[in-house]
């Protein structure tokens, strides 16, 4: 899914973990993750809301956000 | 009148050895710091036993022991050189000091290379002093003799033989003759052997004028600069003479101070000291100094020169002829005396002298009655207070002391002047006791420079400052500095023809870790890396194998075949206005030597949008530099501000103005909220549909809208948007930009954008409010900028349409984004989008990166470019040079020192001691002289690398009639003889001798090259030259291969030149193809001018025959004037001509541009006749377009494409005013009596002629104050009554009169009054109506109302 969003191909130098920074590993942009959070909304439901979750973030939880920690929300969201 | 010099003339070197001062910056600090350099009488200098106490009056014993001598401050081991050539040592010393020190001068003046020595000379100014050369001679020829006699007399018996030995020992004190050295004991080869030293052609003499030599001498070069014979001129004066005899002299004159003290302007001053040294000036006319970037101590504004005439005595001065001289040289100046603020004295402290020098001061400085309100203090002094009376040299001294003063702004001290002299009581004339600060007191610093020579010789000369200011504002835009060292990042990049091979290569993972740059030959398959890694490398080997292209992520860039070499195009796409801060890049501008200066701006906005601007212009250079060039340009949002400036829409010239327009600190912005929400377009325009004042200003992305509005309105928004899951986020400024709320504010846009010209995108523009292409059409442009205020952003669609266009590559160049609402829009196909910043890497890292990236897609880029620059590589500075000197080092061309230095040889060690007493030390100076030059030629002739050549040049140049003095027969309106002046008949500068001048600053940066041709001229408006224009004048290389010059002489022309190494071979087919219609002109080539068709002078009558004309050309032969452009303005003369016979309205056609020129052949000779083919290839209403061959003995010499003419909206009647303005007016005699006169005129241009044709300078000057709106009623009113006047007068019998012949005022109830020739003065009433004016015109009643003229009192200066 991360591959559908920052374009096909780019996943090959990326052995994604829960450890692997979205900003600073994926290089993901702030579009993106519009892009992402829509694909995320779509893939589950309407409760994957990743614009409300980051309104509680301040930037900087945003940029040190890892894919463990989104993994951890949709859990939270979809259980 | 006499001719003003109008600052004709710059003082751009000096150098000087005076007493206390070996060079130039002591001689100031000296003065600055009032140094007495005056001090007792060396011993070697001046033998003691012609001293002697108390006040006889004997030829050979003298009083005073105290003058200014030079050794004492000649630092130098003599016997570290060696014996001085015989050329040399038998020379007078003043000849090596003349030459080390005109050496110097030039140094100073930053000549090495560029001095043409056939348009240079020399004038100095000496006595005819016993100088210690022609003293040995005197003593070896005469006093051996006389002593021989003298021995034969007293002893008789002596035998001859022993007398002739006695004679050969006194002889042979003086070493041995050398006959062939006597030239050097000619007193002229003080001057001369400079000229054969450094190879000058022009005038090398000496002019002797007693104490005003060398400001005559100065007055001479004058001449010779302004007489156009001459491009650099050498001044100044010469005295080393301490010789007993002049001490004699000045002895028996008894003035000679007896206190040993000079104090000029003292109550007690007795008299003068000797002093002695050489002081040279370095002289151009002021344009080319200003054209070349030179920096300018000082203007020579006037000079003048008189003598006393039949005065009482050869001796003592009178004030009359002082104040004629005083007088001849502000007249010539042209400017008030009163504006004086500095005085340097000839001062000699003589009680006669400086009581004649205070009355020829009040005279003309000071004169009774005088306006109290002007009566500023001045400051005066001599400079001979400090270094004694360097008799011929001291007005030098004095020249260079105050131009010093002018450019350091400081009034310098005078010694000595405890009691000031009684006289100066009471005057504005303050003797300066310590340095203090200059301060302009309404004009310009103004400084008289005084020289009275004995016998009645005097001469004056006007400083003023330079408006080159030395603490001018640095000039804006991109100049070019010195680079500092960058290292680039490793990198491995690669290029080859297979991927297998790149396969193979990346096998070698620590050749890939150590970096490589490519070689040979470049395939196709390219691959980078920066900064590689063992992983990268290993990423690499993934990404290579699976043959997909891969952009970026992890420093990585491959392509099997790069989008560029697909033939994608190249997009800069500019970033707006984001709420992080533009970036600093300072990295970049240190190393690409790029020197960014920029106004201040008051707003936070106007910060914001110069920060985009500025670090947009600085890596689109640095991006040119590493040879990447836009195919198109756009921007988003206001970043398209950054794009009509980079694409040249907003001329380079006006840049400044549209920035400052647009940022103005005045600015009142709607208090509009953005706000950033994460969905599309189409989304948040439903979201805010039912809100009232707000809308969707920006649709950047799929995934990314802009909503603007009022604070409730975005509030509610915001709350939806979170409803409906979508991310927003309010943005940190509030502009209102892109709303159609912005109406209300856009005033201060329309007026800035208004004024300005613009023009047709260099590269293809897109609007990001139309999605589209900008248009060409100025109006069409103007229009576009204006409607990106309040319309919304399109960028989604821009990025769209720029794709479905062929663009595949996207780079922003700047931080921001851009590129990501790129990547979302472009998300499925296949695109590069590149940052040319970004917050986590400096510059030049970010910058490395592009170059890999754009390298891999298939571009030819720079790599060397990265690199650190290695000391050759550092391009030469370009902008006018700093204030203050930039070292000594001579930057001679070392050829031309080499080869002047070919006699002199100090390689071999004395074999005798230098000789004692008082040639001594003359000799030391001969040698200090000898090794300044010596090691100037050696410093030179060490190998340095070559230097590179400035890629831009700035400079500005007057135009100006003086200097052009052809432009006087290049003036539009014919006027009546005797009675206008040159300004009423507006002469300007050809579009022609613009594209000349735009040829030669090309030449000026690629000297080596040959124009050999250019493309997009336009003439932007007219450049008049009288009153003269100054201009900046820019030259800039256009890319990396040298081979076109963007030239720009700001805000009137500007073009590309083309530079080649050869000429292009002539297309041989020539245009033979008969005209249609082709049959005889109507007019021959002298009709054409006697019959007024064209406004020519003599000398731009460059169209000899006018062979034939059709419905589609012109056929004819011209002749190469010497007059600049009018060559190429006599070729276009046909053009206009044409349209005038073919066209019934609309006949005034003028140049405005010129798409292309090409040379085959270098310019012909004066009197050379080509053959001329015009061939016209669209005539609207607006322009005339012709293609023009010149041919030259059968063979095309150049050829001119799409030369256009603009038509001037303009009826018969006006025509034939303009034409025959003494004989034709617009007035129709109504059946009531009354005269009715129309509009003529539609087009501001047009009105513009109109103007001219009509007014009178103070008319003109009013009518130039005036708001622009109310010019063209005023116009019209102006017209109406100068017109009707002249209807009413021709009805009773008047015969030719001129528009401006009719002076037009109102009286004192505001009503118009009207003055004719001989005082004739009709009543007139005036009504302006819609489409025309009615003004009734009746015989002057006896009691006429007292006038007050329109015209501005001509008092302000």
């Amino acid at each position: 899914m991360i591959a559908e969003v920052i374009g096909e191909g780019y996943d090959l130098d990326l052995d994604i973990t829960r450890d692997t920074s979205f900003a600073e590993d994926i290089e993901i942009e702030s579009i993106e993750f519009v892009a992402f959070g829509e694909l995320l909304r779509e893939t589950y439901d309407e409760r994957v809301d990743l614009v409300a979750w980051f309104g509680e973030m301040d930037v900087d939880q945003i940029i040190a956000l890892t894919v463990g920690e989104v993994v951890d929300y949709v859990v939270r969201c979809t259980s | 009148m006499t001719t003003p010099l109008d600052d004709a003339v710059a003082i751009v070197g000096m150098a000087a050895v005076f007493p206390g001062a070996p060079d130039l910056d002591r001689f100031w600090r000296n003065v600055v710091e009032g140094v007495d350099a005056v001090g007792p009488v060396p011993a070697d200098r001046v033998d003691p036993v012609f001293f002697a106490d108390g006040d006889q009056l004997d030829v050979d014993r003298f009083y005073c022991r105290r003058g200014g001598f030079i050794d004492a401050a000649q630092p130098f081991d003599p016997t570290e050189f060696g014996i001085m050539p015989i050329a040399v040592a038998e020379a007078e010393p003043d000849q090596m000091l003349a030459l080390a020190t005109a050496t110097r001068a030039l140094s100073d003046a930053g000549f090495g290379t560029g001095l043409d020595p056939t348009r240079t000379g020399i004038i100095l100014g000496r006595g005819g002093y016993i100088t210690p050369a022609i003293g040995r001679l005197h003593q070896r020829v005469r006093t051996a003799h006389q002593l021989a006699e003298c021995v034969r007399e007293l002893l008789p018996d002596l035998p001859d033989a022993q007398i002739a030995g006695l004679r050969g020992q006194f002889q042979a004190a003086f070493g041995p003759p050398h006959p062939e050295a006597s030239i050097g004991l000619v007193p002229n080869l003080v001057a001369s052997r400079v000229a054969n030293r450094l190879d000058l052609r022009g005038p090398a003499y000496t002019v002797d004028a007693a104490c005003a030599s060398s400001l005559i001498a100065v007055s001479h070069a004058v001449q010779e600069l302004t007489a156009g014979r001459c491009d650099v001129m050498l001044a100044g004066g010469v005295h080393h003479c301490h010789d007993v005899t002049l001490w004699s002299v000045f002895t028996q004159l008894r003035a000679l101070s007896p206190s040993g003290e000079i104090r000029p302007f003292d109550r007690r001053a007795d008299g003068i000291l000797i002093g002695e040294g050489t002081g040279i000036v370095v002289l151009k006319r002021r344009s080319d100094a200003e054209r070349d970037g030179d920096r300018i101590y000082a203007l020579i504004r006037g000079v003048g020169v008189a003598s006393d005439g039949r005065a009482t005595t050869l001796m003592s001065p009178t004030v009359d002829g002082q104040v004629l001289a005083v007088e001849r040289a502000w007249e010539a100046a042209g400017a008030d005396p009163a504006t004086v603020g500095l005085i340097e004295a000839h001062g000699t402290g003589t009680p006669a002298g400086d009581a004649a020098e205070i009355a020829t001061l009040r005279r003309v400085f000071d004169p009774d009655g005088a306006d109290p309100g002007k009566r500023q203090p001045v400051g005066i002094g001599s400079v001979k207070s400090m270094i004694g009376h360097a008799m011929p040299a001291s007005g030098i001294a004095g020249l260079i002391k105050t131009a010093l003063a002018v450019f350091h702004q400081v009034l310098p001290p005078s010694l000595h002047c405890q009691e000031p002299h009684p006289d100066l009581a009471g005057t504005r004339f303050d003797v300066v006791q310590s340095a203090q600060p200059w301060d302009r007191n309404g004009s310009p610093r103004r400084a008289g420079v005084n020289a009275f020579g004995f016998g009645g010789i005097n001469a004056h000369v006007v400083l003023q400052e330079s408006f080159c200011d030395r603490d001018a504002a640095p000039r804006r835009g991109i100049q070019v500095t010195e680079r500092k060292g960058w290292a680039p990042p490793p990198m491995f990049v690669w290029a080859g023809e297979r991927v297998d091979d790149l396969v193979s290569v990346l096998e070698d993972e620590k050749r890939v870790l150590a970096g490589a740059l490519p070689a040979g030959p470049e395939g196709p398959v390219r691959l980078a890396i920066v900064e590689p890694t063992p992983k990268r490398v290993a990423l690499a080997r993934k990404v290579v194998a699976r043959g997909q292209a891969w952009r970026g992520r992890n420093d990585l860039w491959f392509s099997p075949e790069g989008l560029i070499t697909q033939g994608g195009k190249v997009a800069f796409t500019f970033p707006g206005v984001e709420p992080t801060l533009a970036p600093e890049l300072e990295d970049v501008s240190a190393h690409f030597g790029i020197v960014e200066t920029e106004a201040p701006v008051a707003t936070e906005i106007g910060r914001h949008g110069m920060g985009i601007i500025r670090v947009g212009r600085l890596l689109v250079e640095a991006m040119s530099r590493l040879g990447i060039e836009p195919d198109v340009i756009a921007g988003h949002s206001l970043g398209e501000w950054t794009a009509m400036i980079e694409s040249e829409s907003v001329p380079p010239e006006v840049v400044d103005l549209f920035v400052g327009g647009l940022v103005a600190g005045q600015l009142v912005l709607p208090d509009l909220v953005f706000l950033a929400v994460g969905c599309s377009a189409e989304l948040a325009r439903e979201v805010v549909a039912d809100l009232p004042d707000i809308v969707v200003s920006h649709d950047n992305c799929p995934h990314q809208a802009i909503v603007c509005g009022i604070e409730g309105s975005v509030a509610v928004a915001q709350e939806r948007f979170k409803v409906q899951r979508v991310m927003g986020q309010v943005l940190p400024f509030r502009t209102g930009f892109h709303t159609p709320m912005f109406q209300d504010y856009m005033a201060p846009f329309v007026q800035c954008l208004g004024g300005l010209p613009l023009a047709a995108p260099r590269v293809p523009l897109w609007s990001s409010i139309t999605a589209m292409p900008f248009p060409s059409d100025e109006d069409q442009i103007r229009a576009l900028a204006l409607r990106l205020y309040v319309e919304p952003v399109r960028f989604r669609e821009l990025v769209q349409n720029l794709y479905a266009d062929g663009v595949r590559l996207f780079i922003q160049p700047g931080q921001g984004s851009v590129v990501g609402f790129i990547g979302d829009t472009l998300r499925e196909h296949d695109h590069l989008a590149i940052a040319g910043a970004v917050p986590n890497r400096s510059g030049m890292e970010q910058l490395t990166r592009v170059v890999a990236a754009l390298y891999v897609e298939g571009a030819e880029v720079r790599f060397d470019q990265l690199l650190a620059m290695s000391r050759a590589d550092v391009p030469a500075v370009c902008s006018p040079p700093a204030a203050g000197r930039s070292g000594d080092a001579l930057r001679f061309d070392a050829a031309l020192i080499r080869g002047s230095l070919q006699p002199l040889d100090l390689g071999s060690r004395p074999s005798s001691p230098l000789p004692e007493g008082e040639f001594g030390a003359t000799l030391r100076l001969i040698e200090e002289a000898a090794r300044v030059v010596m090691e100037a030629a050696e410093h030179s002739s060490t190998p340095t690398p070559a230097p590179t050549a400035p890629t831009e040049l700035r400079w500005r140049r007057r135009f100006t009639v003086e200097d052009e003095p052809a432009l006087a027969d290049h003036a539009f309106f014919r006027q009546p003889p005797g009675r206008s002046t040159l300004a009423d008949r507006f002469p300007v500068v050809p579009m022609t001798m613009m594209v000349e001048v735009m040829a030669g600053a090309a030449q000026h940066l690629a000297p080596d090259r040959l124009v050999i041709g250019l493309q997009q001229i336009r003439a932007l408006r007219w450049l008049p030259v009288d009153p003269p224009t100054d201009v900046d004048i820019t030259a800039a290389f256009v890319g990396t291969d040298h081979d076109r010059v963007r030239v720009s002489i700001d805000g009137y022309a500007r073009a590309t030149v083309l530079l080649g190494d050869r000429y292009p071979n002539p297309p041989e087919t020539l245009d033979l193809e008969p005209l249609q219609d082709e049959g005889p002109a109507p007019q021959n080539a002298d009709q054409l001018y006697d019959e007024r068709w064209m406004f020519h002078g003599p000398r731009y009558q460059g169209v000899s025959e006018i062979r034939t004309m059709g419905r589609d050309g012109v056929r004819g032969r011209v002749t190469a004037l010497p007059a600049p452009g009018a060559l190429l303005d006599a070729a276009g003369q046909y053009v206009g001509y044409w349209i005038m016979v073919n066209a019934s309205e609309d006949r005034i056609a003028l140049p405005m541009r010129i798409d292309r020129i090409d040379f085959y052949a270098p310019p012909p000779e004066i009197g050379t006749q080509l053959e001329v083919t015009v061939r016209f290839t669209e005539v609207t209403v607006e322009d005339i377009r012709a293609d023009i061959e010149l041919v030259q003995d059968g063979v095309l010499w150049g050829r001119m494409a799409s030369f256009t003419d603009r038509r001037f909206d303009t009826t018969e009647p006006l025509f034939r005013v303009i034409l025959f303005p003494e004989v034709n007016g617009l007035a129709e005699p109504a059946a009531d009596g009354s005269w009715i006169i129309g509009e003529h005129w539609r087009s501001s241009a047009s009105r513009e002629l109109v103007m001219r044709r009509y007014l009178s300078g103070p008319e003109r000057a009013e009518y130039a104050q005036l708001d622009p709106l109310a010019q063209r009623d005023w116009l019209r009113s102006r017209v109406a009554l100068k017109d009707a006047v002249r209807a009413w007068l021709w009805d009773r019998g008047a015969g030719p009169l001129y528009p401006i012949e009719i002076e037009v005022g109102v009286d004192d109830q505001g009503q118009p009054v009207v003055h004719g020739p001989d005082g004739v003065a009709p009543r007139v009433r005036l009504t302006l109506r819609a489409e025309d004016a009615v003004v009734v015109v009746d015989e002057p009643t006896p009691t006429s109302t007292s006038v007050r003229s329109l015209s501005h009192s001509d008092t302000g200066r």
